[in-house]
């Protein structure tokens, strides 16, 4: 039961729902009492250490259990995960807006850490890019407008009006289309090998010069 | 003194048509700017649309990129649009830029003709566009097709009358 690694949670799931009924209750309430104790009593280090997290929610993704599946829920509430979330959530929306009119909205997820980790402060818990991909997929989930674009080996975190449908929203290679659609990106034909896109938004010298909002503007819609 | 050039010179996918229309109006008012103060400062009045590709402005070799012919004639009908461009011909291979039209040359010129108390006096166009008195006027040097033109509007102004001369055209600045 407690062996990590891929389908453990899904295994874990057929293996209890093949239990009968009154022995699955009974079973279900051990566990809970279990991770409700290793809670309390880890409680401090959750909060704290981010690495701490990561172990934490993948022992109860082995367990088939979200942490974070309600707002408000009996793990949220025992752990105060729910709400540590929560304010990076809000956090993160804050660097988005602030940021909008410079980059139209595309900030890369290493630049999105680096600013939350200075909003935070000296004595603010410390906070991981993992953290940071969890809290973004809350906020996907409400609806607020968020998507996380896979570059490279990282992410490109959309912070787009409501109005846009985010289904359009798919990977940056196969996302072209729509990135040249929605004016966020320029082709250059003439590079070497394939048609190339560019994101005015990244472009470094375009970046490293502290262009001014109308500036900015000027290049994304 | 050097040309600076805008931060769009050295981004690869300004010299590729962009295909998203409210993209490629913000790139072609762009390429408009960059035109037009870039022959300003060479102070070069016209092109040739083929040898126009192997220009500096239209290819940055830096980053190895250029304007098709094609976007090229674009950006031109653009300047054209505008007022700020002329055809030489009908198979549009050459053109004038100008990047400061004949009414505003003209009031340039009247300027100088009339703080120098010279209202009234005869000029011929040489020595408007290339005499030592006009040396350290912006409109020195203007060829000559240029400056017919800015005579032109100030004719039509009432402030100057064209002459035919012996040995050529001249003006009379009222």
């Amino acid at each position: 039961m407690h062996r990590r690694g891929v389908g453990a949670g899904a295994i874990a799931k057929k293996k209890l729902a093949e239990v009968p009924p009154p022995l699955f209750e009974l079973l279900n309430k051990t566990f809970k009492t279990h991770l409700e104790e290793f809670a309390s009593k880890h409680k401090q280090e959750i909060r704290k250490s981010s690495q701490f997290r990561v172990q934490f929610q993948e022992m109860c993704a082995t367990i088939g259990v979200d942490p974070l599946a309600s707002g408000k829920g009996f793990w949220s509430e025992m752990l105060g995960v729910g709400d540590f979330y929560y304010e990076l959530g809000v956090q993160i929306i804050e660097v988005c807006l602030a940021l909008k009119h410079r980059n139209g909205g595309l900030i890369t997820l290493d630049e999105l850490h680096q600013r939350v980790l200075k909003g935070r402060g000296k004595f603010a818990q410390d906070v991981s890019q993992d953290d940071l991909v969890r809290a973004i997929k809350k906020l996907k989930a409400m609806g607020n407008g968020f998507g996380m674009i896979p570059v490279g080996g990282s992410y490109l975190v959309q912070s787009v009006p409501a109005e846009l449908n985010m289904d359009h929203t798919v990977v940056l290679q196969l996302a072209e289309d729509h990135l040249l659609k929605e004016g966020l990106a320029w082709l250059d034909s003439q590079a070497a090998g394939e048609p190339q896109y560019w994101l005015p938004a990244l472009f470094s010298e375009l970046s490293s010069r502290d262009v001014t909002p109308e500036e900015a503007n000027q290049m994304t819609p | 003194m050097s040309f600076e050039w805008p931060w769009q010179y050295n981004f690869p996918p300004f010299f590729t048509l962009q295909p998203n229309v409210d993209t490629r109006q913000k790139q072609l008012a762009a390429w408009c700017s960059l035109v037009l103060s870039y022959f300003r400062h060479r102070k070069l009045y016209t092109v040739d649309v083929l040898e126009a590709q192997e220009s500096p402005v239209f290819n940055n070799k830096k980053i190895e990129r250029k304007l098709s012919v094609e976007a090229i004639q674009v950006v031109f009908e653009e300047l054209r649009k505008k007022g700020n461009l002329e055809w030489m011909d009908k198979n549009k291979t050459r053109c004038l830029i100008m990047w400061r039209r004949p009414e505003e040359w003209g009031k340039l010129i009247y300027q100088w003709v009339s703080k120098n108390g010279m209202v009234n006096s005869v000029f011929t166009l040489y020595e408007l566009s290339n005499g030592d008195d006009t040396e350290n006027e912006e409109f020195h040097g203007l060829e000559d097709w240029m400056l017919l033109r800015s005579l032109q509007a100030l004719q039509t102004e009432g402030k100057a009358e064209i002459i035919t001369m012996d040995d050529g055209k001249g003006v009379k600045f009222f």
